[in-house]
């Protein structure tokens, strides 16, 4: 049984011209110990399955699904404190933004030890449980390469640079020792040297602890050096999702295939000066979803059939939603 | 953070100087003599008009005319009244003090009662309970604080009989005057029967101080309402949710300060206005506070009463807008210490 299982998964916003749904039908499990990419263009949803998995939608959109849950209990049905509980021992978040997601005017020191579950916390006095919040936060920005930490605890976000919040938020996230971690884009605008050590320290935590990571990110690059699997989102779709080789090796869908196309490292023998191969186009807006496949208007396979949403196909552990993939011959 | 201060006190100092200014220009404007009209003494001896022309320096120039006012000023000699013939010193600083007691207590009723509706509202917005705070603090904003006055004047003191009508307290009570806030005074003095007296100052209180704190309510409610939906929809908030923080910690720990921070100089700011209100009630409830004397001093034409009560009360509230703008950027954490100075 995956730890986290989602099925279905549909958002549904209230705008101006009515309701959109903004996530349509997602479909994603992540099982102990897994790494899974989630990549898709800027646009296509991925901020927001993390939101409705973190339960932080607001009142006034409507989320439904025939399946959302952790380690087999519904996420969707359970009350507000025994999720409180999850989100406080089990999951851990690295939002997009992490300027935003800091509190301005609390210090970074303040922010961390809050983050720390009481059942990491042995002392019987709130003195020594004190210090072990401390030494536990201490330990934790050496991890993610803050060195100064002393310093830096007492310090407001703006007054340290950007990368340093930005560490601090991942350090947020691990210091709570969780058993899935969440990071939405981590790694955005980091320098590579500290990229590479955050890949590290992941991959790491991944191999000693299990713990699982629903990585989502830019850069295919990064991601495919450190993910078992992959699922790639459309414009609120899961398009294809399935073992990160044989994506890589073999994608079905189109939509992957320009996706991993674009990635030019990805490329083997990349010709002199040729065209990068994205698709035409935009993703479009929420206002203007087309019908049937989201994809249709950029897609350079699309048929009439395409008016219709295509189903979800399955060849072994390989999910895509396609009418006419790339394993089937030209039309 | 020094030049940001000098860059108020800069600010301030100049916008004294203009008032001093313009209250010794006063002299010269008003109706009559300006000599009697700045050292308030009328049908002077030629013995003593000798005296007060070498005080004022009027056979000097206007700028050492001016010199010499302001040295007066700053001695604290500012003239006396036309009307009573006591130094104005004296009586504004009786005066004064009235005053600002029923903004202080107006104030922290407003903060008392506003806030936390504001809060309330802010965190059940857009329900039955948001819609009720928000009509009511309309409602109140719409009244006109010199009519509500009235009406209660009508309905506790008049039709009721609960309350006194008027005056600070009752005259069978002597209260020695110390700091010229009625309640610490008495709380101070040796007076036998104190619990009585306080008592019955209270008892006077009530109805100026929610005459005047009502429309500042109203907008502290507003504004705390506004301030705290912003920040709850914020990317702090909810990364603070995803740690799984309980309601009451994401509040007290994040909501409160967060939301405070932003209103609380727009609040402060609202004491100006307030001050406005106090004069305005004052002479309905016959509260022997600067703005009844004020209108009193108009009412009689007592020019040097005007002068030197416009040039107190003003720069009493360039003093304090001032300051109150200056504690509350040091205070706040999160702000850009070097935004230019505004008023
Ligand atoms: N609060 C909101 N109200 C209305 N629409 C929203 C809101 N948040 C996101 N959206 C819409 O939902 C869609 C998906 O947004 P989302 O932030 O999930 O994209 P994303 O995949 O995370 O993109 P990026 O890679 O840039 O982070 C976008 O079209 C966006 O306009
Ligand atoms: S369903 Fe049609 S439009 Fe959609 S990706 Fe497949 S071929 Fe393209
Ligand atoms: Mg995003």
């Amino acid at each position: 049984m995956p730890m986290l299982d989602i099925k279905n998964l549909t958002l549904e916003i209230d705008t101006p011209v009515g309701w959109v749904k903004a996530l349509d039908r997602i479909n994603l499990t992540l099982e102990k110990g897994e790494v899974r990419a989630l990549v898709g263009e800027s646009g296509s949803g991925k901020s927001l399955i993390v939101r409705a998995i973190v339960g932080s939608v607001p009142d006034n959109w409507r989320l439904t699904a025939d399946r959302l849950s952790w380690k087999g209990e519904s996420l969707l049905s359970m009350n507000a404190e025994q999720r409180r509980k999850i989100m406080r021992k089990e999951i851990a978040v690295v939002f997009q933004n992490p300027q935003a997601s800091l509190d301005p005017s609390a210090t970074l020191g303040d922010q961390l030890e809050e983050s720390i579950p009481a059942h990491l916390l042995a002392g019987k006095w709130f003195w020594q449980r004190n210090a072990e919040r401390k030494a536990l936060a201490s330990k934790v920005l050496h991890k993610v390469g803050i060195k100064d930490h002393q310093d830096c605890l007492q310090k407001f976000p703006h007054e340290v640079a950007r990368d340093v919040n930005h560490k601090m938020m991942i350090a947020m996230a691990l210091v709570s020792e969780p058993e899935l971690l969440i990071a939405d884009d981590p790694t955005r605008g980091m320098e590579a040297t500290t990229k590479v050590q955050l890949l590290k320290l992941l991959t790491r935590m991944n191999q000693t602890k299990e713990l699982s990571i629903l990585f989502i990110s830019h850069d295919l690059l990064a991601i495919s050096s450190m993910a078992n699997t992959m699922t790639v989102l459309y414009c609120g779709q899961t398009v294809e999702s399935g073992k990160m080789k044989q994506l890589r090796k073999r994608p079905l869908h189109p939509y992957t295939k320009a996706l991993l196309d674009s990635a030019p490292s990805f490329r083997k023998e990349l010709p002199v000066k040729s065209d990068l191969s994205a698709l035409d186009g935009t993703i479009p807006t929420l206002q203007h979803l087309p019908i049937g496949c989201r994809l249709g208007p950029r897609c350079p396979r699309a048929q009439k059939e395409c008016v219709k949403v295509p189903a979800v196909r399955r060849i072994h552990e390989h999910y895509y939603s396609c009418h006419y993939p790339l394993h089937r011959d030209k039309l | 953070m020094i030049r940001y201060a000098l860059r108020y006190l800069n600010l301030m100092v100049l916008t004294l100087l203009v008032l001093s200014v313009v209250s010794f220009a006063l002299a010269y404007w008003f109706p009559g003599d300006p000599l009697t009209n700045l050292s308030g003494i009328q049908e002077a001896t030629p013995q003593t008009e000798r005296f007060l022309a070498e005080k004022y320096a009027t056979e000097h120039n206007l700028f050492v005319q001016y010199w010499h006012y302001m040295q007066l000023v700053f001695s604290g000699d500012w003239g006396v009244s036309f009307s009573s013939g006591l130094p104005l010193y004296d009586e504004i600083t009786l005066a004064l003090p009235a005053t600002l007691e029923l903004c202080a207590y107006a104030f922290l009723l407003s903060l008392i009662v506003g806030i936390p509706l504001g809060f309330i509202a802010g965190l059940k917005h857009y329900t039955g309970t948001d819609y009720t705070v928000l009509s009511l603090s309309v409602f109140s904003y719409s009244i006109p604080a010199f009519w509500l006055a009235l009406i209660l004047i009508l309905i506790f003191c008049l039709q009721l009989g609960w309350l006194p009508l008027s005056g600070r307290i009752n005259l069978l009570f002597d209260v020695p005057h110390q700091t010229g806030f009625i309640v610490i005074d008495i709380l101070l003095s040796d007076i036998q029967n104190k619990s009585a007296a306080l008592n019955d100052a209270f008892r006077h209180l009530v109805l100026p101080t929610i005459s005047i704190a009502l429309i500042n309510t109203a907008i502290t409610v507003r504004l705390a309402r506004r301030s705290i939906i912003d920040v709850m929809s914020k990317g702090y908030i909810i990364a603070a949710r995803s740690r799984g923080l309980t309601n009451n910690q994401i509040l007290w720990k994040h909501g409160v300060r967060n939301t405070l921070l932003p209103i609380l100089p727009l609040i402060a700011a609202q004491i100006t206005t307030l001050i406005t209100n106090a004069m305005v009630i004052e002479t309905i409830f016959s509260w022997p506070g600067i703005g009844n004397w004020l209108i009193q001093a108009i009412y009689q034409r007592d020019y040097p009463a005007i002068r030197a009560g416009m040039l107190a009360v003003s720069s009493f509230v360039v003093i304090l807008t001032v300051s109150i703008e200056l504690i509350t950027r040091l205070l706040d954490p999160t702000r850009d210490k070097n935004e230019r100075g505004t008023i």
